[in-house]
């Protein structure tokens, strides 16, 4: 399948730390997730991909467009859809308000296609009832939905998500993650998450970021596979663990080597994450 | 009905050329008036582009008065969209203009020294564009600057906004010292000096370093050339201070424009 988005060799660095250290990627149509601790670097390679920051080095197209040249970059801007981690709004504005300004700067000048377009994604998003009424005036969960209408204005063919469903309570959480998928439906999604549930439910494949490299690509089963044979129970926190939690049902649940006669357990995606940062020295 | 939407209008209505404010007007009185609506029925072939168009501006909610009065005025709806979501544009911004023009106004009438008028105008429109494009001040930069409209087309449309608005209240505030003549208009230069300067600077040292810096100059020069020469006219604002204002101008210009591809670029803290 030709990819969405290809990246090799991708690197930036701020002072002496690598932001992003020979980063190379293939994203294809569906939900990628982007899962790393705090400064992995998730945020500048999101950035970098959706053409806000220049890398130092390497090269990526997306949808053929090289966006090393002001042409290039301005056909991957018309491709892409953008959900910063703190999206901003103008608060006297309505959703109607913003994504019609979003859709402007995506170039929709002609105002009745414009509105049809707006009415469109709004709708998507299930905001049109709420579409005359002052942002400022919205749940966190509502505001984040008329973000992500201003980020499916146009129909992009690549949407970057950057943690999407932070601050949501479960359940506007368990809403935004159905729009997410309805999304993913036939575009290309790289969706930034802290949380291993947004990439269990979502995603058909997850990269794993730490201190500005990809540790881990490939499907979430595999992921999980990395922990098989390697999750066990015991009663008191085994101190051989790399990590250990005590559970609802007042035993721990360790990871790492198991001892011998260990009581295994069935490994989950966060079981497999935490062991690929541990293998990558990054504190969880 | 006193009046009706004449028929040419409502034929570009049925076919999607009517422009705002004609638009609005027409889109109001089709509501209210059967007539109208009969002779839209009767216009063309696009009678249900007309009316698929109602329905889709009845659902639109209206603009604000900022905007409606920008597309008055003959400005695009759409720029006058990217102008309505220009943060400084606001009234109270505007209010803060108004408020430090009518002081250096006042200290002016009752000291008898314009030095304080010509010294403010020239930094109200600096720090308006500052204050207009950035990633600390404009919520929506991060949006803005990863869409395809060019991140520099974007800064001079809210430039010349804010340029047009800071320079209309400043020529304002000189009709209230009318004795001074055309020595009034002497920080217009000098306006235009720093605004194009802390702009080009703005591309290396990002959009609060280098307006601060500049304004800051501005001061440290007047401060000097009080020093120097209490007693006349300061240099800034002589015949000579001019030239050197405008070729300033001229020059910061040309360094704006040669850089201008750094603004389609995140500006901010990058990680």
């Amino acid at each position: 399948m030709t990819p969405t988005v290809s990246a090799s060799g991708l690197s930036l660095r701020y002072g002496g730390t690598h932001a992003l250290d020979d980063v190379s990627l293939r994203l294809t149509p569906g939900v990628t997730g982007l899962i790393g601790p705090n400064g992995a670097g998730k945020t500048t390679l999101l950035r970098v991909l959706a053409t806000a920051l220049p890398a130092d080095g390497g090269a990526f197209t997306v949808l053929g467009h090289d966006p090393a040249t002001s042409a290039g970059r301005q056909e991957v801007r018309r491709a892409l859809g953008y959900l910063p981690q703190t999206p901003g709004f103008h608060p006297d504005f309505t959703p109607f308000e913003f994504v019609d300004y979003v859709a402007i700067l995506k170039e929709l000048t002609d105002r009745g296609a414009r509105h049809r377009e707006v009415r469109r994604v709004l709708e998507q998003v299930d905001l049109g009832e709420v579409r005359g009424k002052r942002i400022k005036k919205l749940s966190g969960g509502m505001r984040q939905r008329v973000a992500l209408a201003a980020a499916l204005i146009g129909d992009p063919g690549f949407l970057v998500l950057d943690e999407p469903t932070v601050g949501l309570d479960p359940e506007q959480r368990m809403r935004f993650r159905e729009l997410i998928a309805q999304a993913g439906e036939g575009r290309t999604v790289l969706l930034s998450t802290h949380q291993t549930e947004d990439v269990a439910m979502l995603c058909h494949r997850v990269l794993v970021m730490a201190g500005g490299r990809i540790r881990f690509d490939g499907t979430p089963a595999e992921l999980t596979a990395r922990a098989a044979g390697r999750v066990w129970s015991s009663t008191e926190r085994d101190p051989g663990a790399r990590a250990g939690w005590r559970t609802g049902t007042g035993s721990f649940r360790n990871v790492g080597l198991p001892p011998v006669g260990a009581d295994l357990l069935e490994p989950t995606l966060e079981d497999g994450y935490l062991l690929t940062l541990d293998e990558a020295e990054v504190p969880a | 009905m006193t009046w009706h939407v004449d028929a040419e209008d409502l034929r570009a209505y049925s076919q999607g050329e009517l422009a705002p404010p004609g638009l609005w007007s027409a889109d109001t009185h089709l509501v209210a008036c059967a007539e109208c609506r009969a002779v839209l029925a009767e216009v063309g072939e696009s009678v249900d582009a007309g009316w698929e168009r109602l329905d889709a501006e009845l659902d639109a909610p209206r603009p604000g008065l900022f905007e409606r009065l920008l597309v008055r005025v003959g400005v695009a709806d759409h720029t006058a969209r990217l102008l309505a979501a220009t943060p400084v544009l606001r009234r109270s911004w505007l209010g803060a203009v108004v408020a430090v023009l009518v002081m250096s106004v006042l200290a002016a009438q009752s000291t008898g020294s314009v030095t304080l008028f010509l010294a403010l105008p020239p930094l109200l429109p600096l720090a308006g564009v500052a204050l207009s494009y950035g990633p600390a001040l404009d919520p929506t930069y991060e949006m803005a600057v990863v869409s395809p409209v060019h991140g520099f087309r974007l800064l001079m449309i809210r430039t010349v906004a804010v340029l047009t608005a800071g320079l209309a209240l400043g020529g304002l505030a000189t009709l209230a010292l009318p004795g001074l003549g055309l020595r009034a208009l002497a920080w217009l230069l000098p306006a235009l000096a720093l605004t194009s300067a802390g702009l080009a600077l703005s591309a290396r040292l990002g959009p609060v370093l280098a307006p601060a810096l500049v304004g800051g100059a501005w001061v440290a020069l007047l401060v000097t050339a009080h020093a120097v020469q209490a007693d006349s006219t300061l240099l800034p604002f002589t015949a000579a201070g001019q030239g050197v204002a405008a070729a300033v101008a001229a020059l910061a210009g040309g360094l704006l424009f040669l850089v201008r591809d750094r603004f389609d670029r995140f500006q901010g803290s990058a990680a």
